[in-house]
């Protein structure tokens, strides 16, 4: 016996715990796959497995479609908007501070950091009467500002790291051809930074569509409503239909499920990445 | 590092400064200016509206003597503390995985462990609080099933005299006082955090196996291995979680407005200063004491901040 399948021998109690974790954290995702096909009564009978597919409810299934996929789709509206802009903005923000020390350039640096350490919580109450002297309350276009802004610190942060290790030679070479700073940026800095861009772009649409506390403070019509507010409006519903709430909060998911079956690479390093701020 | 440039260049090169100035602008008005906001106003009495009368220190003196925000702090220290045993199980999960020895499952966990990433995090919180549920929710047919809810009652009533566990009546996770703090501490079980055990396992990353196997040589335990080689490879990163971790519980209060609502539940159990503060502003209207009250755990979260970054210094 080779020392390599000794030690594959001894990993499998390791392989068990780590099963058993996992098992008992995929809990929660796996009664509400299974609830989302089941109506009251039928969970009352039988709450812990699966029922036979030719009992399935999918009428759960219509019903939380016709109720989330609005959301959904004003959701991908304030993400999708907030994320590019945003990047766009920080990635602006990171070029200035990443090729020159230009005059006053630390102090504006310094204004930004400083961000990083301040607890926001204090913030919360004055945003709200700023938007609603903005006249912005109850708007998409709140959430949109808020996200954009929020997310400037960090992007602004890991961009000018990731710009600043960029040869200097090919700025230099650019700029012997004439080119602008944007025209650098396009032709430089953009075509080089395809993955932290890809990662920070992952790590900002999961912040907004993770977001509930500030859409819960700002909107008011229905409609208008994205996820989080959305969803906490149908855990107050009086009379629970519980089959028909797991089915919804199943759609609720399924963008992220999508997003992550075609980034499942980037997903991982940037959820890694993303806990160093601060 | 960015280039050093002279000052006739960098007035040559003047339109470089408009490309900073949107980020600017944002942060000025959505950090800088409420933040300024919030000191301002929390001197006023001021109902979100134009209308406001200064009142000196009074919203301070009055946050001093609130019971209900004093009673607030003793909670969140509590979850404080209960969060950060909440770090183990990340621990313990990311050394284990570092340990198995096939590259290729190693990878497959990580992607197994970002699986609860993928549904929303507000889902996972209504589960639970489905779960907690006293009449069709899972915990209580869990304790049922497995007969720990005879075994609570037993203790109940002969040991603890807590009065909390009945042998016919359904446990009110939620709604019981007594109760609610450890529903707030037991959702989520079992806390493996995605992130944490993500960097965790890059930190674990500079183990090179040569090491396991010189400690394999010596007979040193599974624990000691633990204690002397990965511990101390991660220090860096377990510290940097428990900051982010102290100063999120501080204030987050997401998880109890969603599962007790706005007044923190039976008693006011649940109840943090950033509910506290929330509740003033959005239930009571009064948004100068909000502000104050904001104020207070702003001022409280950066002390910590700094006799953090004093006296905790993260040795490279």
């Amino acid at each position: 016996m080779n020392l390599k399948s000794k030690r594959l021998g001894s990993d499998i109690p390791k392989h068990v715990i780590i099963w058993l974790i996992m098992l008992v954290e995929l809990f929660p995702l796996y009664m509400m796959i299974q609830i989302s096909f089941k109506d009251n009564a039928g969970f009352l009978r039988n709450p812990w497995f699966p029922s036979p597919i030719s009992e399935w409810n999918w009428s759960n299934w219509a019903f939380g479609a016709d109720l989330i996929l609005p959301y959904i789709a004003n959701t991908v509206f304030v993400a999708v908007t907030g994320t590019a802009v945003g990047l766009s903005i920080a990635l602006l923000g990171a070029y200035f501070f990443a090729r020159y020390k230009m005059p006053f350039s630390n102090i504006i640096w310094a204004a930004f950091l400083v961000l990083m350490l301040m607890p926001g919580v204090a913030n919360i109450v004055p945003l709200f009467a700023l938007l609603k002297s903005m006249n912005l309350l109850n708007t998409l276009w709140a959430l949109i500002v808020l996200g954009i802004s929020g997310m400037q610190v960090f992007n602004t942060y890991l961009l000018r790291n990731f710009i600043e290790e960029i040869p200097k030679d090919l700025f230099e070479a650019a700029e012997m051809d004439g080119a602008s700073h944007l025209r650098q940026l396009f032709n430089i800095v953009i075509p080089m930074s395809g993955p932290i861009i890809g990662t920070l772009a992952i790590l900002s649409f999961l912040g907004a569509w993770n977001d509930f506390m500030m859409p819960l403070i700002i909107l008011r019509d229905r409609e208008l409503f994205t996820l989080g507010v959305g969803l906490i409006y149908l855990d107050g519903e009086y009379i629970k239909q519980w089959g028909k709430i797991m089915a919804a909060f199943f759609i609720a998911s399924i963008p992220l499920i999508i997003i992550f079956l075609f980034t499942m690479k980037l997903f991982v390093r940037g959820l890694s990445s993303g806990a160093m701020k601060g | 590092m960015a280039l050093p440039i002279s000052r006739k260049k960098a007035i040559k090169e003047w339109k470089l400064y408009l490309f900073v100035i949107p980020s600017m602008l944002l942060i000025a008005t959505f950090s800088y200016f409420p933040a300024i906001s919030a000191i301002y106003h929390s001197f006023f009495e001021w109902q979100g509206g134009d209308f406001k009368q200064f009142l000196g220190f009074d919203n301070f003196t009055r946050a001093f003597g609130d019971r209900v925000l004093w009673g607030s702090f003793v909670t969140i220290g509590i979850l404080v503390l209960a969060n950060v045993f909440k770090l183990i199980p990340s621990i313990f999960m990311a050394v284990l995985i570092h340990r198995i020895a096939s590259d290729k499952w190693q990878y497959w966990y990580r992607v197994l462990l970002v699986v609860p990433m993928i549904v929303p995090g507000l889902v996972t919180l209504f589960i639970w609080k489905f779960f907690f549920d006293p009449n069709l929710g899972v915990l209580n047919k869990l304790l049922d099933a497995t007969g720990l809810k005879t075994l609570l009652v037993l203790c109940d009533e002969r040991l603890f005299h807590w009065g909390v566990f009945q042998s016919d009546v359904p446990v009110a996770w939620l709604s019981q006082p007594s109760l609610i703090i450890p529903s707030l501490i037991i959702w989520g079980f079992p806390w493996i955090g995605t992130v944490g055990v993500l960097i965790y396992l890059a930190g674990l990353q500079a183990i090179g196996s040569e090491v396991y196997e010189a400690a394999d040589l010596d007979g040193v335990t599974p624990f000691q291995k633990f204690l002397h080689i990965e511990l101390p490879l991660i220090m860096t990163q377990v510290r940097l979680s428990l900051v982010l971790l102290i100063i999120g519980t501080l204030q987050g209060f997401g998880l109890q407005l969603l599962l007790l609502g706005e007044h923190g539940g039976a008693g006011g159990r649940g109840m943090v200063p950033g509910l506290w503060m929330f509740n003033r502003a959005f239930v009571a209207g009064e948004f100068g004491y909000a502000c104050s009250i904001g104020l207070i755990l702003f001022v409280f979260i950066l002390l910590l901040t700094f006799v953090n970054n004093k006296y905790v210094r993260v040795e490279k």
